[in-house]
């Protein structure tokens, strides 16, 4: 009975042995495409007709200005538009040179917003349609790219006297980004370097009691 | 289609429910195998029980093999599954230290929860020793930090550092598992005849 018991196990292992090498075998066998990940055009469609992909120059003026670590700007310009201006700390991927391998790795970082800067946002926004395919999170588009830029914080107009306040406030707001992006260049001589600002926790003195 | 959570097929708040039930299920599975009892843990050093090696070998095989085929048909998208990061050198020494731990206190942090769950002495006693380890670690952590971060290769697979496809590691490895099962049931049976008595 014992023996008998012990000759049906060793066939069970026996039959799960083949088995099991025989589905590992079959894993050699299973082509994997090459074709890069990229998302349904259903969801792409999605995420084309929602304008929460854009950012506003007064949102990037204010991240910059703050030192927000979580901002990448990537300005897809050519290389020498880019070195004629470009918006303090951004980094230069021309369109032409976006899928290198050292490009793409600056997108998909978690936490980290990816804002494409271009002369309008065209340029910018086919980047951004480009990235979406490739499946990545967190690309966003400067609206309006460098022109708009210029007009809102470099040169802001005042806003008519019977405007809203919101439009007051915005205005006092880009006054004061533009002393700082133009103005305040003596005091920051090298735009590039935009202090970021490390917050960090107050220590709480535990001793402190005396006790 | 999956994985499930981050491509938002089951909500985000669900993942420490699906855990639980994962721990449930993985606790009573340990149990179920005999992981409850230290003898039996650490027959595997001495050779006369290799049911660890029989039970986490088919464990790892079986869910490596599964999730291949899974991706292939499109359930699972192998490329969107969190990679522990690899820092190779302290890994190497960890790995020393637990098997220590293991064959000195016949448990691994896992297995002496569901011996506590059944009441063994032994393991009530390993698992203080885990805590105070725990804490002793976490109190002189600045003293081993430049080692613990030491060796970062990132988020590396095999497939990746030698460039071999996935499925040729797969098949080696299930062959390696299948042959470790039937060579160590030969040890068992001959370290066992030489065992007056022998109590799980």
């Amino acid at each position: 009975m014992r023996i008998d018991n012990l000759n049906d196990m060793n066939r069970n292992y026996i039959f799960l042995t083949i088995v099991m090498l025989v589905l590992a075998a079959g894993t050699l066998f299973l082509t994997t495409s090459d074709e890069p990940k990229q998302i349904a055009p259903e969801e792409l469609l999605q995420e084309i007709i929602q304008p929460s992909r854009y950012v506003t120059t007064d949102q990037v003026a204010k991240m910059i200005i703050q030192g927000d670590p979580s901002l990448l700007m990537v300005d897809v310009r050519p290389e020498g538009e880019f070195e004629e201006y470009a918006l303090p700390g951004s980094v230069n991927v021309p369109l032409e040179n976006l899928l290198d391998e050292e490009n793409l790795s600056y997108f998909g970082v978690p936490g980290v917003k990816v804002v494409f800067v271009s002369n309008d946002d065209i340029r910018a926004d086919q980047t951004w349609v480009l990235t979406k395919r490739l499946g990545y999170k967190g690309t966003y588009v400067l609206k309006g790219g460098i022109n708009c830029w210029m007009q809102t914080i470099i040169d802001p107009l005042p806003p008519n006297e019977d405007a809203p306040k919101s439009e007051f406030e915005a205005y006092a707001f880009r006054r004061g980004a533009q002393i700082y992006f133009t103005g305040a260049a003596t005091l920051a001589p090298d735009g590039e370097n935009v202090q970021v600002q490390v917050r960090r926790r107050e220590k709480t003195n535990v001793a402190a009691g005396g006790c | 289609m999956g994985p499930l959570i981050p491509n938002g097929i089951i909500g985000e708040g669900w993942d420490f429910v699906i855990a639980i039930l994962l721990g449930i299920a993985f606790g009573f599975i340990l149990e179920a195998s005999g992981f409850s009892s230290s003898r039996n843990l650490a027959g595997v050093f001495y050779g006369y029980n290799f049911v660890v090696l029989r039970v986490f070998f088919t464990a790892l095989i079986v869910a490596m093999v599964g999730l291949m085929y899974f991706d292939y048909v499109g359930w699972l998208d192998l490329s969107q599954i969190f990679i522990l990061p690899t820092y190779l050198t302290p890994m190497i020494v960890g790995g020393v230290i637990m098997g220590f731990g293991f064959v000195i206190g016949g448990y691994c942090p896992g297995t002496s929860f569901t011996g506590i769950a059944i009441g063994k002495l032994d393991a009530i006693f390993f698992t203080v020793g885990l805590f105070v380890g725990i804490f002793l670690f976490s109190l002189t952590y600045p003293l081993f930090e430049g080692f613990f971060d030491s060796g970062y290769l990132g988020n590396v697979t095999l497939t990746e550092l030698t460039g071999i496809p996935a499925p040729w590691f797969a098949f080696a490895f299930t062959f390696v598992a299948l042959a470790a099962f039937w060579g160590t049931m030969l040890i068992e049976k001959r370290v066992r005849k030489n065992m007056k008595q022998y109590k799980f």
